[in-house]
């Protein structure tokens, strides 16, 4: 009886991966619904019915994870144009805006709800981040373009740099109030992001330059670049560096110098659709039932003020950034999703001794809800702009 | 519906259009921005007209009429320089080329206008792999006569505007090891090709056009996809085998070269037209799409061979006092260096080899559009 208990603990997890994605196939054909909401939604379940199915998430599994969102990242990171952030200010100007007002907003309704002023300082830094990984799967999955498509991507690139910054100043701020150490408290935050920063744009030089050197890089740009990637957030993981902050900065390097994936290269093939099943279920299956619930009141409200704040930045300057308000709005609209990069960073100070999700119960009710809701707002959006290729052909 | 009755236009008058590629300045893919695009022109006043093509990626702007090099090019210069800073605001790149060289037709969305879509119901896969971009310049006309002589006539110097215009050498990431496989798509369409061998309007009209149209094939001139067709409304006729050149001012000089042409041809001193012309028509146009300035001709009197590179030369001589009656030497200049220099074909390549990759491609040809300069980044 021990041996098959340990056999379906071996089994969990594969088995677990193998479902969500069926259901994700099953769904998003019956449903048009995002795949990756119905993974998140099977991992979740996996995790919390009957006391959990799923062993817990070992720091191989969260590795394996991590080079998902590497990936992601990279090639999110690939398809910015920091040019652009030059030749038109207010794209900058609108992701600051809804950036510095999210924080706000966020922060006066968790203390409306009585949280901690450090629990409303990391709620709030938190909250600022749109996940590339769930806005960046729905703009492939739909194949959409256009300018919101475009503003989602880009504002998203800029309030997860500045949330990374954030947060990461907070957990100093925290550490320098617990410990009363300053270098503790920067070598943990404001140290860790610019090594990881430099370590990714090291890599953002090499990479191309050794392919550039070998010279057929139509073909073999898709294996090096995942390897490097896997390698850089490998490293990073050791390190305790952020390797969301170095697969971002490799992705936005490789693409100033001009080295690309091609369209079929899109996702990384079928090895980043394998990897997203893992991710997305992963990200879910480390929330627990019992925290949502006792955050879901305070998560609500959050979900409610950020959405609202996004939004109405967003459309604020849509005129003066050159798009219709209509499209303003939907940009803010699509910017919804939250959850695995919240995850990942959260996961990140663990070996610090900081278990934030348990301080953060209100977190583990919006990621919850945003991981199902997120993507779909993202892609209601990118159909409501017509921008997605089934709206016209369907 | 029968044919408009030929308008009565200003002698070697001309209009261009040109089809543009947009392009994301992130990853160089062709964007589905025209939606968006057009918006942002429509705050402003712009210098010449502007209107969806038929998928998104893609923009036609038009000129006013002009009967010179200045006006024309001018006019084209501040077109350029609207999109530009508009595409600017938008993240999009606009460029020229006759094909987008890693984009694939799969991808593109058909424009929602009741016409699009039935063109793409009829054509399927074509429909999409018409995502090419050409130059269209109207040349006007006094008479449906002198259209149909000027037509004919030209088909002989048809290939000379293919190989100078050539600038589409990539299809889908690949190298076609053509100078203008665009023309490859065109020549796909049913009605596409050559124009029936008839000189007389009054005969077009009711004999050829009016029987075509009884078969129900076509319902206007719209509907035939011809090298040169002649366009009654506007009393004109319209070459349309460039591709899309990288440059405004590359295009300028071709539409002026060809006004020059037909100032020479209208003195009516080379020997007529005659249906046999058109028995080396589809080789010698095969040549220049393949080869383009490189390519070899069979003359279609004498049936010699001719380098297509020494007969521009020949022609650009030949029609010299006539640009400079009509104020179009600069274009002829232009074009006699370009010819020394090498086609925009040839400068993609040469781009694909230095940055190894279609992206660069892509980048080299927005920043050639954007300054107009023809030395290079």
């Amino acid at each position: 009886m021990q041996e098959f208990a340990l056999l379906a603990s071996d089994l969990a997890w594969p088995f677990a991966i193998a479902v969500a994605w069926l259901a994700g196939e099953f769904g998003h054909r019956v449903t048009g619904l995002p795949r990756i909401s119905i993974y998140g939604l099977i991992g979740f379940l996996f995790a919390n019915l009957q006391g959990g199915i799923l062993p817990v998430v070992d720091n191989n599994i969260m590795l394996l994870a991590n080079v998902a969102f590497g990936l992601i990242l990279f090639e999110f990171g690939y398809r910015i144009n920091l040019h652009w952030l030059r030749t038109n200010p207010w794209i900058a100007v609108t992701g600051l805006l809804e950036s510095v007002v999210t924080f706000i907003v966020v922060y006066f309704v968790a203390q409306a709800f009585g949280a901690s002023m450090i629990t409303c300082l990391l709620l709030s830094s938190l909250s600022m981040a749109t996940s590339p990984a769930g806005v960046l799967r729905v703009i492939n999955e739909q194949r959409s373009s256009g300018q919101v498509t475009e503003r989602i991507l880009h504002l998203c690139a800029l309030n997860c740099v500045l949330s990374v910054f954030a947060f990461k100043v907070v957990v100093g701020l925290w550490l320098f109030q617990s410990s009363g150490s300053l270098w503790q408290a920067a070598s943990s935050s404001l140290i860790q992001l610019f090594a990881s920063a430099a370590v990714g744009a090291l890599f953002g030089m090499m990479v191309p330059g050794i392919l550039r050197w070998l010279g057929s890089l139509a073909r073999d740009a898709t294996v090096a670049f995942a390897l490097a990637v896997i390698l850089l957030v490998t490293l990073t993981h050791i390190l305790n560096l952020s390797p969301v902050l170095a697969a971002l900065t490799f992705g936005l390097m490789a693409r100033h110098r001009r080295v690309s994936l091609s369209q079929a290269q899109r996702n990384f093939g079928a090895l980043g659709d394998l990897l997203t099943v893992l991710l997305f279920v992963v990200a879910t299956s480390t929330l627990e039932w019992d925290s949502v619930v006792k955050g879901a009141g305070l998560g609500l409200a959050l979900v409610g003020a950020r959405l609202l704040t996004k939004t109405l930045c967003v459309t604020a300057t849509s005129q003066l950034s050159g798009i219709t308000w209509r499209k303003g709005a939907l940009a803010g609209l699509g910017l919804a999703p939250v959850s695995v990069f919240v995850i990942l960073m959260v996961e990140q100070t663990r070996y610090l001794g900081l278990i934030l999700v348990d301080e953060l119960t209100a977190l583990a009710a919006m990621i919850l809800v945003l991981e199902v809701l997120g993507p779909i707002l993202t892609q209601y959006a990118l159909v409501w702009a017509k921008e997605s290729q089934h709206t016209i052909e369907g | 519906m029968s044919l408009d009755p030929f308008k009565q236009s200003e002698p070697l008058t001309l209009g261009v259009e040109l089809e543009l590629q947009l392009v994301s300045l992130s990853d160089f893919d062709l964007t589905a921005s025209s939606p968006d695009l057009l918006y942002l022109l429509g705050l402003k006043e712009f210098p010449g007209e502007v209107t969806p093509e038929i998928t998104e990626s893609m923009i036609e702007i038009c000129t006013g009429v002009h009967t010179e090099h200045s006006g024309l090019l001018l006019q084209l210069q501040q077109i350029r320089d609207a999109l530009v800073q508009a595409g600017d605001t938008l993240n999009v790149g606009v460029c020229g080329g006759g094909t987008h060289p890693f984009q694939s037709w799969s991808e593109q969305k058909i424009f929602s206008k009741q016409r699009f879509k039935q063109v793409s119901a009829l054509y399927g896969y074509l429909a999409k792999q018409f995502t090419i971009f050409g130059q269209h310049v109207h040349v006007g006309c006094t008479s449906g006569d002198d259209a149909l002589f000027l037509l004919h006539s030209l088909s002989r110097y048809v290939p000379q505007f293919i190989a100078l215009a050539a600038s589409s050498p990539f299809v889908q990431g690949r190298d076609t090891l053509f100078n203008s496989a665009r023309l490859n798509s065109v020549f796909a369409f049913p009605l596409s090709g050559r124009a029936p061998f008839i000189l007389s309007w009054d005969e077009f009209e009711n004999d050829y056009f009016a029987k075509m149209e009884h078969t129900g094939i076509v319902k206007s001139m719209k509907d035939f996809y011809w090298d040169i067709r002649p366009k009654p409304e506007f009393g004109t006729i319209e070459l349309r085998v460039c591709d899309t050149p990288l440059t405004v001012e590359r295009a300028a000089a071709l539409a002026c070269y060809l006004q020059a042409l037909c100032s020479y041809l209208l003195e009516r001193r080379e020997s007529s037209p005659t249906e046999d012309d058109y028995l080396v028509y589809n080789y010698n146009r095969f040549q220049a799409c393949r080869f383009g300035l490189d390519g070899t001709l069979v003359h279609p009197k004498t049936y010699e061979t001719l380098s297509l590179r020494e007969d521009i030369l020949t022609t650009l001589r030949k029609v010299d006092t006539h640009a400079e009656k009509l104020g179009g030497l600069a274009a002829l200049e232009y074009l006699y260096r370009s010819v020394h220099l090498g086609s925009d074909a040839h400068y993609l390549r040469s781009q694909y080899a230095d940055t190894g990759s279609s992206e660069g491609v892509v980048d080299a040809a927005i920043r050639r559009f954007r300054t107009g300069s023809e030395d290079g980044p």
